[in-house]
């Protein structure tokens, strides 16, 4: 590793762990800044049928303590950076005594299992279309990029909800709802993995649609902009292949689209998470709507704090990553 | 008189914009280069230098396209031959160029080593790394570039650097004719003197037959090669040997051309002293009659009625204009 690349690692690592911070704090704050009094809810849900009022007060007194929320709030905010680091991200307002850690170990699975190839999958087959867009030009160029433009300018929940409409409700080859079979238990067994592939499609496809348009946008651009370099005509003009200056064409127009990952991944889990929603599918954004209705500031806020910490963490390995790989980078680093 | 190395009759060649329209940037050239000699090709930006020195090569691709004429490289007759043969057996073999911008004629991404073994491999499959490495190394040397430079990528080199590497590689495969577009024009004074000093060299010792300097300081060729060409609006109209059309210019513009800019030798280069006035013209429809006719001092009432010929006045001189040789000392002499 060179000097200046592991400056460069370092400035990032640095920037990691400050955006961090602020997350964490804002994760913290934000939840608790809703109106309502959630304790309140609980306190009616679990003492209901209760007349005596001096008795509700007790359960309230007694919920306010337990969830620690008559305490000044930056003495809550300690607390919570204590427990966080212990893996203890309390117990859940609206799943009461369910602890928040438990719910979200099985919601990650689903949605990093859902997204990471998802995107994967977009950004791969968004890059070639816009590549094969700028070489072939012509017919293909002129129906892909209208269709490109079109799509990557669609909201996400409006794609899932299309894709709903027209697989699940009208041609019903897929289901409307669900990570599996609402009758099943998550096992291993053969029904169960093609009862989750048969529910994985719809969220999937929707997800990878709405990046591949924006990636083949970025990618045709700068594929373009590759083929009319200089060294392309010089390399031409030396007897070299066009099939070898093809891929030298792609590879350069490639690597600042790894960038465009980076930069698009926030956006790209966003849209993630709408979908997740739409097809109420069991990943972190329906726990995370499940969160915001119950109004149980610790499951947002952990919900919140773990999808932040996932893009941030996906971000720095991409732009490591493409440090390492783009000798421009490496070379801008070293001066 | 020696060997015929690069002989060119009546060459033509065009543009086709996106919008259809035609531009002739060369028109009707012919041209030898005699084996250990060089030819100097002096004009003003626009007026289809580069054009020439690409059409030169026999490899044509959009937007440039052949029209007529014929290119014959030490005997060999090269239009009309397969474009794919062209690519294999003349591209960097028979011919090779230097193109103007060296800075960006690299292809950033690709360590030197690897540029080289692409442009040796397209000729020669069969060439070993060892071989090529070896090679590589060696002509590298002879340019000053030390091994190392080999397994660096183009954006960790300095414009210097890469000047010399574009040039290392132009020649690599020992090219009969090596055409330099304006090699140096992005480099100050001494390092012009450097790199045609470095381009003489490789002649004398033989990695190049002949040579064609493109530059746009009439000048500066003086002391570098043996004849000079002029040329304005795609066309030559003037040739001769260097002394003769430096210091004794017959075509107006050759006239402006010496008068527009200082010798380089006596120092100061930052005034113009006398630029030609207006700019050269758009060759999408070149004016019949002397396409410099609305520039020229000197100009007569037919000269933009009827098409000049290029007047052959022996030992290879020839220019385009009206005037005898006579007339035309005698306007110099009478400012
Ligand atoms: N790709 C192109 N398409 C159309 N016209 C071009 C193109 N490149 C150059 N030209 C035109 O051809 C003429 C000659 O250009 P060029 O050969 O670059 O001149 P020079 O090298 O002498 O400066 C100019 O008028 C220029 O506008
Ligand atoms: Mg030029």
């Amino acid at each position: 590793m060179s000097k200046g690349y592991f400056r460069y690692f370092l400035n990032k690592l640095v920037w990691l762990f400050i955006t961090a911070v602020f997350a964490f704090v804002l994760n913290f704050i934000l939840p608790r800044l809703m109106p309502g009094d959630p304790v309140a809810a609980i306190t009616a849900r679990i003492a209901q049928g209760m007349s005596n009022s001096t008795g509700m007060k007790e359960v309230y007194e007694q919920y306010a303590t337990l969830f620690g929320t008559n305490r000044p709030l930056l003495e809550q905010f300690f607390l919570y950076v204590r427990n966080v680091l212990q893996g203890n991200f309390g117990s859940s307002f609206s799943q009461y005594p369910r602890p928040v850690a438990d719910i979200l170990k099985s919601s990650i699975l689903w949605t990093i299992g859902l997204q990471f190839p998802a995107i994967i999958v977009g950004w791969l087959i968004g890059n070639t279309l816009g590549a094969l867009a700028a070489y072939l030009k012509k017919g293909f160029d002129k129906v892909l990029m209208p269709i490109s433009i079109f799509i990557s300018n669609f909201p996400a929940f409006g794609m899932a909800i299309i894709l709903m409409v027209i697989f699940a409700v009208d041609l019903k080859w897929f289901p409307t709802s669900g990570g599996y079979g609402f009758d099943m238990i998550p096992n291993f067994s053969w029904d169960f993995i093609v009862s989750v592939i048969h529910h994985y499609q719809l969220p999937f496809w929707s997800i990878v649609l709405i990046a591949i348009g924006g990636q083949a946008i970025g990618m045709r651009s700068m594929s373009i902009y590759e083929l009319n370099a200089d060294y392309v005509k010089y390399s031409r003009f030396l007897g070299i292949k066009d099939s070898t200056i093809v891929r030298y064409v792609f590879r350069n127009a490639m690597l600042p689209q790894i960038t465009g990952l980076a930069l698009s991944i926030g956006t790209m889990v966003g849209g993630a998470l709408v979908a997740e929603i739409v097809f109420s599918y069991p990943g972190l954004g329906y726990t995370l709507l499940n969160g915001v209705m119950g109004q149980d500031y610790p499951l947002i806020s952990a919900v919140t704090l773990i999808i932040t910490i996932m893009v941030l963490l996906a971000n720095f390995l991409i732009e490591i990553a493409y440090g390492l790989i783009d000798p421009r980078i490496k070379a801008a680093q070293s001066e | 008189m020696g060997k015929i190395m690069l002989e060119v009759n009546e060459l033509t060649t065009k543009y086709i914009t996106r919008f259809g329209e035609n531009v002739y940037a060369v028109d009707h050239v012919s041209l030898k280069v005699e084996e250990g000699k060089s030819l100097g090709i002096a004009g003003e930006s626009g007026c289809g230098k580069s054009t020439l020195a690409l059409s030169l090569m026999g490899y044509y691709f959009a937007p440039l396209h052949y029209t007529s004429g014929e290119i014959i490289i030490d005997g060999q007759k090269i239009t009309g031959m397969d474009p794919d043969d062209i690519r294999r057996k003349i591209l960097g073999k028979e011919i090779a160029y230097i193109p103007q911008a060296a800075m960006n004629a690299l292809n950033p991404t690709l360590k030197i080593i690897h540029f080289i073994e692409d442009v040796i491999h397209a000729h020669d499959p069969k060439a070993t790394k060892k071989e090529i490495y070896e090679l590589a190394r060696e002509r590298f040397a002879i340019l000053g570039l030390p091994e190392e430079v080999l397994q660096k990528y183009p954006v960790e080199l300095s414009g210097g650097m890469k000047q010399r590497t574009v040039i290392a590689t132009s020649v690599i495969l020992s090219p009969k004719v090596l055409i330099a577009d304006e090699p140096s024009s992005a480099l100050d004074v001494t390092s012009q003197k450097m790199v045609i000093k470095m381009l003489k060299d490789l002649m004398e010792k033989g990695f190049v037959k002949a040579m064609i300097f493109i530059t746009h300081e009439l000048p500066l060729l003086y002391n570098v090669t043996d004849d000079i060409m002029v040329m304005y609006a795609g066309q030559i109209v003037e040739k001769g040997t260097a002394r003769e059309v430096v210091f004794d210019p017959l075509h107006p513009y050759s006239k402006g051309l010496m008068g527009a800019i200082i010798v380089p030798e006596s120092g100061v280069r930052n005034v113009k002293l006398t630029a030609i006035p207006g700019t050269p013209p758009n060759l999408k429809n070149p004016p019949s009659g002397c396409r410099f006719a609305d520039r020229c001092k000197y100009v007569q009432p037919e000269c933009k009625v009827r098409s000049i010929d290029f007047r052959d006045v022996g030992n290879g001189r020839a220019y385009r204009c009206i005037f005898s040789e006579e007339q035309l000392r005698k306007a110099y002499q009478n400012g």
